[in-house]
Formats: structure tokens, sequence, C-alpha cells
């Protein structure tokens, strides 16, 4: 439905290039990466505003890449919303309508089923001066959908908005994706939020497409060191591939059973995220596959639904833990206290060694 | 403190001292010339004739002005840099040199083509209107500029993804938003030509019942001594600049979303 090809874009001085990834019909996309990783510039380039210096955009088949804005037949949620404070709420949702001339009688069962979904129906009068963040969020929300857009372009719109009032809108956006069938690429730096609203994700670095994929794949197996920290993968190791089989990393005791690596042998890094560290004490009889470090646990957070633990172990590899919170007051944890991690081999993985992790 | 209260003391300062000034008028105020000048038909043709320079001065410049400072505000181009510089240009020069450079230009072979084949403005109402628009363009550009920057361009771009063509988005999102700073621009810029007198007087010279603008008879009234009759002109002057400057700061003092 969408594909960009081999995109390259142009920002002042910042260039994005050689983005290649595909939106099925339906589906929510969302691009993540870092500040100045080009995500806005991506979403420029498709949205029309930014010139692209080669590449391709396409939507449902038709080239769209030098196409003026207007005729794309996007909707467009930006960050800060874009809402005309100088019109009242009905006047900016039936904008479109107007600037297309579309008869009322086409486009107002869409609308009023729209309002009717995110409840901003007592709305309609007022102006956006008068609104809360939540209400303006919707209303933004309603008047792209309204223009009935082949794809929903949603630049961070949900960044200003406290936690639950987040999830409020990620469960609307999720409703109306389901019962409206829209397509969407999203740009975020919020990985629960994309991982919430995508199926698939694309991560950037540096105006570089890092990688790209199903968002369970990408989030187990991050293509690199630098994609696997934007992930918030702090447990990295350096390590070798062995030949025979296995991994070699010093840090974590010497060689280590990793199932279902295929990297050849050589260089790498070991990895394993903080939440497949699975706390022991040294009476639990030993697991297969799985390595026991030995250690001391030099800090134990409570953050309430979960607990982040940082482990030395005696080996010297200095391991994040993260664990319920239930978990943690079963081993009655302290900074200072010694314990016992283990590292099932399942949830170990390795990532290639072509970015360097320092 | 101290240094709070000697700022505000600076601020009353400069209050008394313009105040002072237009309250020093009265020693030569008398009621009888004052009512006779105000109801002459030199001072009436002087009101009349001023205004409609300044109006058209001021229409001629926001037609150029807006899509100029439109320009200057959303587009990088070649020549962008060198535009905003010549901005400057009727604030570093006086008023009386950009007159002389007008009068020297039409005495060059392409001012006298334009004198003799499209529009004659030497010692002329074209030529008032010419100096005051010359005068006046340069802040009305930089007004309206700073005008079209308070407006969001993110908003001209979700105009543009509803379907709006850029002159749609320009005429309802941008335009509107802009209300109070351009109607702000037209009022300080026809303030600013109403009181033109350098430029004018270089380019259409200071004929009595012709190109007699008020502050060019202002200086005629004071070049014969009569002192009443000047303090008359410029408090007619004063009063309509003054109500000019007051609706101005009422709308810039308004948010510009209200």
């Amino acid at each position: 439905m969408l594909e960009i090809e081999d995109l390259t874009a142009q920002a002042g001085g910042f260039r994005l290039g050689g983005v290649s990834l595909a939106v099925a019909e339906g589906e929510c996309h969302a691009v993540l990466g870092p500040s100045g990783s080009g995500k806005s510039t991506l979403l420029n380039a498709v949205l029309g505003t930014l010139p692209v210096v080669s590449g391709r955009v396409l939507l449902f088949g038709e080239d769209i890449t030098r196409l003026p804005i207007e005729r794309r037949h996007l909707g467009y949620v930006p960050q800060h919303l874009g809402l005309f404070p100088h019109l009242t709420v009905l006047d900016n949702l039936t904008y479109s309508a107007r600037a297309r001339r579309v008869p009322e009688a086409e486009y107002r069962p869409l609308l009023d089923r729209l309002t009717e979904i995110t409840g901003i129906g007592a709305l309609l009068d007022r102006r956006i001066a008068t609104l809360s963040g939540g209400e303006r969020q919707r209303v933004a929300l309603v008047r792209a959908l309204a223009a009935n857009p082949r794809l929903v372009l949603l630049d961070e719109p949900f960044t200003a908005l406290n936690e639950s009032l987040r999830r409020e809108l990620w469960w609307l956006v999720k409703d109306l994706q389901r019962e409206r069938g829209l397509t969407v690429l999203m740009v975020t730096h919020d990985l629960t939020e994309a991982h919430f609203l995508a199926e698939r994700i694309t991560v950037l670095i540096d105006g570089r497409q890092a990688q790209s994929g199903d968002k369970h794949a990408v989030y187990r197996r991050p293509a690199n060191t630098a994609v696997a920290r934007f992930l918030g993968l702090k447990n990295l190791f350096p390590a070798r591939v062995l030949e025979a089989g296995g991994v070699d990393c010093p840090l974590l005791g010497g060689r280590i059973g990793v199932t279902g690596s295929t990297l050849p042998a050589g260089e790498a890094w070991l990895a394993i995220r903080a939440e497949h560290v699975a706390l022991r004490t040294p009476a639990d009889p030993p697991r297969e596959g799985e390595t026991r470090l030995n250690g001391r646990f030099e800090a134990v957070l409570d953050l309430g639904e979960s607990a982040l633990l940082r482990f030395r172990a005696a080996t010297g590899a200095v391991l994040e833990v993260r664990c319920g919170s239930r978990v943690l007051r079963k081993y009655r944890l302290q900074p200072g206290d010694a314990g016992v991690v283990g590292l099932p081999a399942n949830d170990l993985f390795v990532i290639p060694a072509t970015t360097p992790a320092a | 403190m101290k240094g709070l209260r000697a700022s505000i003391a600076a601020a009353l300062l400069v209050l008394a001292l313009y105040a002072g000034l237009i309250v020093s008028l009265a020693w030569f105020l008398d009621g009888a010339i004052l009512r006779e000048t105000l109801l002459s038909e030199r001072t009436l043709f002087s009101v009349r004739l001023s205004l409609l320079a300044a109006t058209l001065a001021t229409v001629l410049a926001l037609l150029l002005a807006i899509p100029a400072a439109y320009a200057l505000s959303r587009h990088r181009f070649p020549g962008r840099e060198a535009t905003e510089t010549v901005l400057e240009f009727p604030i570093i020069v006086s008023p009386a040199a950009l007159g002389a450079i007008l009068l020297i230009f039409f005495n060059n072979p392409l001012g006298e083509w334009i004198q003799e084949n499209v529009l004659y403005f030497v010692f002329g109402f074209a030529g008032i209107v010419l100096a005051q628009f010359v005068t006046v363009l340069g802040l009305a550009v930089r007004m309206l500029k700073a005008a079209f920057d308070e407006v969001p361009v993110e908003l001209e771009t979700v105009a543009r993804t509803l379907g709006a063509s850029p002159w749609h988005g320009f005429f309802t999102i941008t335009l509107p938003l802009a209300k109070n700073g351009l109607i702000a621009a037209f009022i300080l810029t026809w303030a600013k030509a109403l009181g033109e007198f350098g430029a004018t007087l270089m380019v259409a010279g200071s004929m009595a019942m012709r190109t007699e603008t008020l502050p060019i008879a202002i200086y005629l009234r004071l070049s014969n001594a009569d002192l009443e009759g000047t303090v008359a002109l410029i408090l007619i002057l004063v009063t309509i600049g003054l109500t000019a400057l007051y609706v101005a700061r009422r709308l810039l003092g308004k948010a510009a979303y209200a």
C-alpha cells in the first residue's frame, strides 16, 4: 500500500539516506529512533514538505514522490497537532470538506461516526483555546480521519500528554484503526507506544535505516548494537563466536551455550535483555543451558510495577536485571547483598560486531 | 531597589520630555487662530491631501509588502539576505536622502522616460505618494514579516494535507491568524506616511495648495513665522498620529489567536 523505495532526503545539513520500507493496508508501522535520527525527515518526505533527493514514495502503486501535498490525500497529525486556533472545533473538522468542496451529505456520516467514537460531539462549537490537552488530541485525530485519507501520518502526537491520557488515546487509535481499517505510519521515540500501536517497526540511527521488521523480532533480535542500545538493551558484552559452536565471553565466565545463533565464527557481542536475567538463590538446582553468575547487587530500585537492579558479577560483568516487584519482595534484596543470577541459553543472543558498543 | 526606582524615573522622564514639548505648544495656542486655521480651506486641503496620499501610499506599500514579507518569512531563496538588508535602508538613510535619490533618478534617461510616458511624479501628487511609498515600504515589509513569522508553518502544512491549495491555505489560515499584525502594520505604516516630510519635500516640493501635505504646511507656516498657525497644524498631525498609534497598540496588545 505504502512503499518507500531507497529514499534519500535532505533537511538543511542533515541527510536521510537509503530508506526502504513497506506498510500494508490496515497496518500500523512505527518509525523509531533517537533524536536527530531522521524520523521526522522521513515523515516529511512522505508528507511532501521536504524534497526527495532520490528514491520513490508509492501509495497504492501511484508514485506520489513529486505530488503536491494537497493531492496526496494523507491524514496528518503533527506533534503540536496543528489545530487552527481561529476556528471552532466543527470548522476545524470540516475544513477539508470545505477546501475540497465535498457536499455535507457526503462527509457528514463519517464525521458523525468519528465524533461519536471519540466522544467530542459536545465540543463542536468550542474554540480550540478552550479545549484540554486530551480533547485537542481527539479533535486533531478526527480532523485527519474525517478527510478519509489513504494513509495517516502521526508525528509523535502523544508526546506532551501524561501517561494515563496517552494510554487512553492509544486505545482510541487502536479502536479507530480496527474499525476504519486505517493504514498508519507513525513516528515516535517511545518504544512502548510503538509496541502498543504498531505491528512492524523501522529503527533509524544517524540518518540510516538500521533495522525494519516485525516489532517482536526487532525487539528480541536487534540487528546491531546501536539498535540494541536504542531499544534499551544494556547487557552487551564483547564475545567471540566459536567455530565449534557456542560463544566465548570472558566477562560472563568463558564459554557459553547460545541457542539459535547463526553468526559465523568471529568477533561479536553477547546480549541478554534485563527482564530475561533470572534471580536465583545458591540453593536453586542448576537448570539446563543456564549460565549462573555469582556476584553482588549494587543497586536495587523498586519502580512500583517492576524493579530494576544492577548486578556486578564476580567475573567483572555488570548486568541490569528487571523483575516484577513481587519477585523483588520474595528475594528481599537490598543494595550490597550477595546473590546469584541465571542467564537462560534461550534468551542469550549474539549481535554482529558491526558497530562498536563503547 | 534603587536601580528599579532610577529606571522608573528614566521612563517617566521620557514621558515628561515628550508631553512637555507638546504642552509647551500651548504658549502659542490662540483659540481664535486655532479655529480659523482648522477651518481654513488651505488647512482642509492639507488634511485631505495628507490623508489621501498616506492612504494610497500605504495601500500600495502593503500590496507589495504582503507577498514580499510572506516570501521572506517562509522561503529560503537566492537574494533573501540581501532583500532583508535592503529593508533597513529607509531606516539608515534619511528620508531627505531617499527623496534626493528619487529626484536624481527622475533626471536620468529612464526616469525621464517614465515621467514622459507613464506618470509624472516630480512636483505633483504622484510624487508625494511615491516619496511616502518608498519611505514606508521597508517598515511595512518588516512588520508584516514579523506577523507572518508568528503563524506556525505547521498550520499551513496541515491545511494542505486537508486538501487546501497553498492559496486557499494562505487566505483561510495564514491571513486570518496574522490579521492583527496586518492591521497594526497598516496603521503604523499609514501614520509614518502621514508624517513623512523629507522625501516629500525633495520629490514634490513645497507648493501651497498643491503639494502642501500637513508636514509641508507646518514647514511653510514656520518659515513665515506664523507660530500660531504652526501650532494648530501640529496639533492636527499629533492628534491623528497618536490616535493611530493608540489603535495599533491596542491591536498589537491582543493575543494573536484571540
